[in-house]
């Protein structure tokens, strides 16, 4: 018998205790061990665009995904809304693009084009087929996505453009916000005519007011404007066709607010509001076209709004009553074509995680609808919601944003036509037919290079 | 003195006899150039590297397509072609060559004022220069949001003219109004920087020559014709140049205030510049645009050169 056999029989010693402790501390620290080499460190760069409810949400979700799976750090950042673009493209051009990033849905012709980002595993995303994958989406958003049968984006928000009425306005003025919401242009400008106040030349309050800031705004409140006319921002050839008959008609009804009603006064607040939302929040103007309203942005804005709750979103007036139809668009999560497999592969787990839980985006970000179409509408806090079920026809019922390689040349010419007809009164065919040069040449010219 | 004689050619014998070779001469000489060369290489390295490389390496992509993705790509002079022939292009040099003649004009006529006015030495001059001088201090984004403000139809610019009885003008989106306001904030902005240069001028301008003048019986405005400002040549002519080159690369006031806008109206060839290069990831012709700016702008300075150089051939 070996001399350790009697060791039972020994009373405990330090020595044991110490050895005891040492044995287990070893033991208790092999999983990790063995965990760390399975899965090399993984280090990620992720951007996105900043938004006080949905980026903090976003890098919540982030955080807990590097919790659950330690090896995996990413460096999330984020930038305002309208740099993101550049900063991604100028990212591409010196090599410091990050493996993933949330893209605004009319970018991804543009990244499609340069083939900068992966097509993605719907499988690896947890869908059976690209077909489930599509139907599990509203179709304007996910339609951004997918190119030659296979998807390079993972919708993440999508939301329509609502018309938001102050109720309280329409009172005022002996109008029944249910029954007399605009359903028709006619109807708008009628109705903006109404709540219109003047004292002089000075609006005292604007009825309605289109935002005249920023190309951006020019083009998402246009954009329905045009199709519901029967326009179109190109034509199957490519040629831009803003000037056809239907973009003159589209035109016209655009100015028809501010030349024909005198309800609106496009030099007041081109340049002066932090939020182009901001006249129709401080109740200097009664109706206004914008994304859903976060109800913590009206009660820090206007307390007495939120409180009287006398405001609500309605669907955009059409041409016929009922078919108006709203201006829509999202973002995707995408992944860098030029991240090694293995970082593609952390991303795909990492954006399953972070959609795996949309009632805790409603909670964090609400009424900012995902573009998921099931699997949170049908929660009762979202159905308790005001006025959810406008948001989510918006959504679902939207036409997106014109999709093209040139879109910011497009946005700004388009910008510079309605200010010229808006504050010159400039002649519209003439200036849309200049618009649509300045637009062609640009398409020319991408074509050429 | 024989002695001393004696001891002044001994002296010159001792120093001719310690004299440096030739050779050692040239040594010394080319030691000290490399001394000095050694001390000025990092001024020239830092230049050659952040300054005329950029320079050149922007002229040389005026001359290729490239989108910030894909690697440039030569075109000759495509990109000078297009913009020949590209009408916002043509709108936006015209709107340049606007801004930087009639800002100049007027920072120089004002400044110039401002100088002379403070220069009398009537009290509270000072404290007025000292005021004056804080619109140069201020954050320019800052200036930018405040007269945006000042500059709305129901702002601080109207009510004022409306005391004098003058009717809504819509300053920022009215393409007849919006340079002039854009031109009134540079010159509220820059005037009182080149009012200290000019006063400098002033100061410097020995008082014999007026009282010479005065005793003659010159009225002021022909001692301020006749002797200020031929004076003054030299200052006029740093503050147009050093004023025209501020205007030519102006970017934030237009971008800040009016966004170029209303339609094209206040669109300025560095915003283009930005514009074309960031927002539309064309970098070769954002370069070609540079270069027509470094045009411009070198123009502008070798015609004010010549312009003074004649006019103190005049003056003399």
């Amino acid at each position: 018998m070996s001399p350790t056999t009697r060791l039972p029989a020994r009373a405990t010693t330090r020595r044991t205790v110490l050895r005891g402790i040492g044995v287990t501390a070893a033991a208790a620290s092999l999983p990790h061990r063995g965990f760390g080499q399975a899965k090399a460190p993984i280090q990620l760069g992720f951007w996105t665009y900043d938004n006080p409810q949905q980026r903090p949400w976003l890098q919540k979700r982030v955080k807990l995904y590097t919790e659950q799976n330690p090896n995996v750090t990413v460096d999330f950042q984020w930038f305002p809304f309208g740099d993101l673009g550049k900063k991604i493209s100028v990212g591409f051009a010196t090599g410091t693009a990050p493996e993933g990033f949330v893209s605004q849905d009319w970018f991804m012709p543009l990244w499609f084009d340069k083939d900068l980002i992966a097509p993605l595993d719907v499988q690896r995303l947890g869908y059976g087929s690209l077909d489930k994958f599509q139907s599990d989406f509203a179709p304007a958003s996910v339609s951004s996505a997918i190119r030659d049968g296979q998807t390079f984006g993972y919708p993440l928000w999508f939301y329509g453009y609502a018309n938001y009425l102050n109720t309280k306005q329409f009172k005022e003025v002996g109008l029944d916000p249910d029954k007399d919401a605009p359903a028709t242009w006619d109807q708008l400008g009628e109705v903006a005519q109404r709540l219109t106040i003047r004292q002089g030349d000075k609006f005292v309050r604007q009825g309605f007011k289109f935002a005249m800031h920023s190309a951006a705004w020019t083009v998402i409140q246009f954009n329905p404007i045009l199709l519901g006319a029967g326009g179109q921002w190109f034509d199957t050839s490519g040629k831009c066709a803003v000037n056809s008959e239907a973009g003159v008609k589209a035109m016209t009804t655009r100015a028809s607010i501010a030349h024909k009603y005198h309800a609106e006064d496009p030099a007041d607040s081109i340049a002066t509001n932090p939020l182009p939302q901001l006249d129709w929040l401080k109740e200097r103007c009664s109706m206004f076209f914008q994304l859903p309203l976060p109800p913590v942005l009206v009660e820090k804005e206007n307390p007495a709004m939120a409180s009287g709750d006398y405001y609500r979103p309605v669907q955009y007036p059409g041409y016929v009553a009922g078919k108006g139809i709203s201006s829509t668009y999202g973002f995707n999560l995408v992944i860098n074509a030029r991240a090694p497999k293995e970082k593609q592969e952390v991303l795909h787990d990492l954006y399953r995680f972070i959609l795996s839980d949309p009632m805790d985006a409603w909670k964090a970000a609400a009424p900012f609808p995902l573009a998921l179409k099931g699997g949170w509408t049908e929660d009762p806090l979202v159905q308790k919601f005001p006025h959810v079920e406008e948001i989510l026809k918006a959504r679902d019922n939207g036409v997106p944003l014109p999709r093209c390689l040139v879109y910011n040349e497009m946005a700004d010419a388009m910008h510079r036509a309605i200010q010229s007809i808006l504050l010159e009164k400039a002649d519209i065919k003439a200036t849309l037919d200049t618009a649509a040069a300045e637009i062609d040449r640009a398409n020319e010219a991408y074509r050429k290079s | 003195m024989s002695d001393l004689s004696s001891r002044i050619a001994r002296g010159v014998r001792s120093r001719s006899a310690t004299r440096p070779r030739p050779l050692f001469r040239l040594r010394q000489r080319t030691n000290t150039r490399l001394w000095g060369v050694a001390f000025i290489l990092p001024a020239i390295l830092f230049f050659a590297v952040f300054k005329y490389g950029p320079m050149l390496w922007a002229i040389g992509l005026s001359f290729t397509s490239y989108d910030m993705v894909s690697p440039p790509r030569y075109v000759g002079l495509e990109n000078y072609a297009s913009l020949a022939g590209d009408p916002v292009f043509r709108e936006t040099l015209i709107n340049t060559l606007v801004y930087i003649g009639g800002s100049t004009a007027l920072i120089t006529l004002v400044g110039l004022s401002l100088a002379l006015a403070i220069n009398t030495r009537v009290p509270g001059a000072r404290h007025c220069m000292t005021l004056m001088f804080l619109t140069n201090l201020m954050p320019i984004i800052a200036v930018c949001l405040v007269w945006r403000f000042m500059f709305n139809p129901y702002g601080l610019v109207n009510q004022l003219l409306h005391v004098f009885g003058a009717g809504r003008i819509d300053w920022l989106t009215s393409s007849a109004t919006v340079m002039p306001a854009i031109i009134i904030v540079t010159v509220w902005r820059f005037a009182p920087y080149f009012m200290v240069v000019f006063l400098a001028g002033l100061l410097a301008i020995p008082s014999d020559y007026y009282e010479a003048a005065q005793i003659d019986g010159a009225n002021a405005i022909r001692r301020f014709w006749h002797i200020t400002l031929p004076q003054l040549s030299p200052i006029v002519y740093f503050v147009i140049v050093v004023s025209g080159l501020l205007c030519a690369r102006i970017f934030l006031m237009p971008y800040i205030i009016t966004d170029g806008g209303p339609g094209n109206a206040t669109r300025v060839l560095s915003m283009l510049v930005y514009e074309t290069g960031f927002s539309y990831l064309k970098m070769g012709r954002a370069a070609a645009i540079s270069v027509v700016l470094f045009v411009i702008s070198l123009l502008f300075t070798v015609g004010q050169m010549h312009f003074f150089a004649r006019s103190e051939e005049t003056f003399e």
